[in-house]
């Protein structure tokens, strides 16, 4: 089970646990930003699109990435979170990122693996944004028997993450957390929970973030994520380009105390944002989260 | 429900290829006039914006000297199939820049996209004509300065290769015309 690989690191007060690990992103080619991040962490998130490049008119993973992440050796453990899955396109997933999570698993000792519970192509288009899927009896039924497919091609755990809504909600024949709820109990695959996305749909779409958490099954939410983005137009973008605001931070510890198999909070900016942030900033914002979350 | 058509639908309203009509269903119509249809419109834009800051830097810097960034940007996001490879948009980009109409955005472009190409091992040669002094306007666009107002004109050659210094080398061929 993934709780019982970072069970020593927690502490459960009076049932409410407050303590989980913390994992931050790292997209390859800036060995300071790794070297500064390293100690502060216990997990590092890879994801595999980024660390992709162009072999030969193939999509390949860098291999000067991968010497990178196979030298972080025992100083971190490594999950994959993939963006370009695509597990809910209509016609099917996407095979060039499975080719990669191939590679990438025959190379480096992974701890878990993930998705985001939407679809990035629809008939090989790139939408250039990922939408969420329609929750309908027909969306579900296609998500479950993809999920499925993977668990059983990938003997390690599986986590998906809600993702932002960046347009208005079809009305199908679920609300969120039923969804959810339905999608794990038919697979058992897990959950991210990414809480900054939580924000984003309260702050534009006047989502009911205390509900969904009432109704979700949130023994299934193995990791969390916090993340912040700028606001244009009074919406608040998903772009993973700021430190957390306090109020993450706030909704992330709530989630965790209620969360009993919750393994890791992961910090999570994209490497264009470096430069703007410093590594200094991304350090003190992983040190602040680590008395957050680790105690 | 249909999963394909809602998707393809859906697809059509974010590239702005298709427009919604009266049988379409209230959702769709919904979506298409909704404001959160142009954020996300937005949203894409932003993350192009950060991916091509960092991959196609000189063209990108130069396209927002000249306050065309938004508009090339738009045509590149609307014509385009763009892949979520991150290392494969600025190739993309690069090429579509590389027939801009404004002959100094199409130098540039053409030869940051031959310099990204031998750096990351292609064993070809390049030229690129440029009419105005390189130096100085490479210069600017690497570090992100005002460009020069009266760059000198001339004909001027960029040759790329992997067996070059730095990959590549400024050659002029008839200088500073008068």
């Amino acid at each position: 089970m993934l709780h019982e690989m970072a069970i020593d690191r927690r502490s459960v007060e009076g049932g409410a646990r407050s303590q989980v690990a913390l994992g931050a992103t790292y997209e390859g080619r800036d060995p300071s930003l790794l070297e500064c991040m390293l100690p502060l962490v216990d997990y590092i998130e890879v994801t595999l699109e980024t660390i992709a490049e162009v072999k030969d008119g193939k999509i390949a993973l860098s291999e000067e990435v991968m010497e990178e992440i196979r030298d972080i050796g025992d100083a971190a453990q490594i999950i994959v979170h993939g963006v370009g899955l695509s597990i809910g396109s209509h016609e099917g997933w996407s095979p060039t990122y499975l080719d990669l999570l191939d590679d990438f698993t025959e190379q480096v000792d992974v701890a878990w693996h993930s998705e985001h519970l939407g679809y990035t192509k629809v008939d090989g288009e790139h939408l250039g944004i990922m939408l969420a899927m329609p929750k309908t009896e027909e969306a579900l039924t296609m998500v479950c028997e993809r999920v499925n497919a993977i668990q059983d091609r990938y003997r390690m755990p599986f986590l998906l993450e809600n993702i932002v809504h960046v347009i208005p909600d079809f009305p199908g024949d679920y609300n969120d957390a039923g969804f959810l709820n339905a999608l794990t109990e038919r697979t058992g695959c897990g959950l991210i929970l990414d809480v900054y996305n939580l924000e984003c749909d309260a702050h534009n779409h006047g989502f009911d973030v205390q509900a969904f958490l009432q109704e979700l099954n949130k023994e299934c939410v193995r990791e969390l994520h916090v993340a912040c983005g700028v606001e244009h137009n009074g919406f608040l973008l998903d772009v993973h380009s700021q430190l957390t605001r306090s109020s993450t931070v706030a909704l992330a510890q709530q989630v965790v105390r209620q969360s009993p198999n919750a393994e890791v909070v992961i910090y999570e900016f994209m490497p264009e944002a470096v430069p703007g942030l410093g590594y200094d900033a991304i350090a003190a914002q992983l040190a602040r989260l680590r008395d957050a979350f680790t105690g | 429900m249909d999963i394909a058509a809602h998707q393809r639908k859906l697809l059509g309203l974010i590239r702005s290829t298709y427009q919604a009509g009266d049988s379409d269903d209230a959702y769709i119509q919904r979506v298409a006039t909704s404001k959160d249809l142009e954020e996300a419109q937005r949203n894409i834009f932003l993350w192009r914006i950060y991916v091509l800051e960092r991959t196609a830097r000189l063209t990108f810097n130069l396209l927002k000297r000249r306050n065309l960034l938004e508009a090339a940007l738009s045509s590149f996001i609307e014509r385009h199939n763009i892949s979520p490879f991150r290392e494969t948009q600025a190739p993309a980009f690069l090429e579509e820049m590389s027939s801009h109409s404004d002959g100094l955005i199409a130098a540039v472009a053409q030869f940051e996209l031959a310099l990204s190409k031998v750096r990351e091992g292609d064993m070809g040669r390049y030229a690129v004509q440029w009419n105005v002094e390189p130096h100085g306007i490479l210069n600017s666009l690497a570090k992100d300065l005002p460009l020069e107002e009266d760059a000198p004109e001339g004909i001027y050659q960029i040759l790329v290769s992997y067996d070059l210094p730095h990959q590549f080398r400024i050659v002029t061929l008839l200088p500073e015309v008068h």
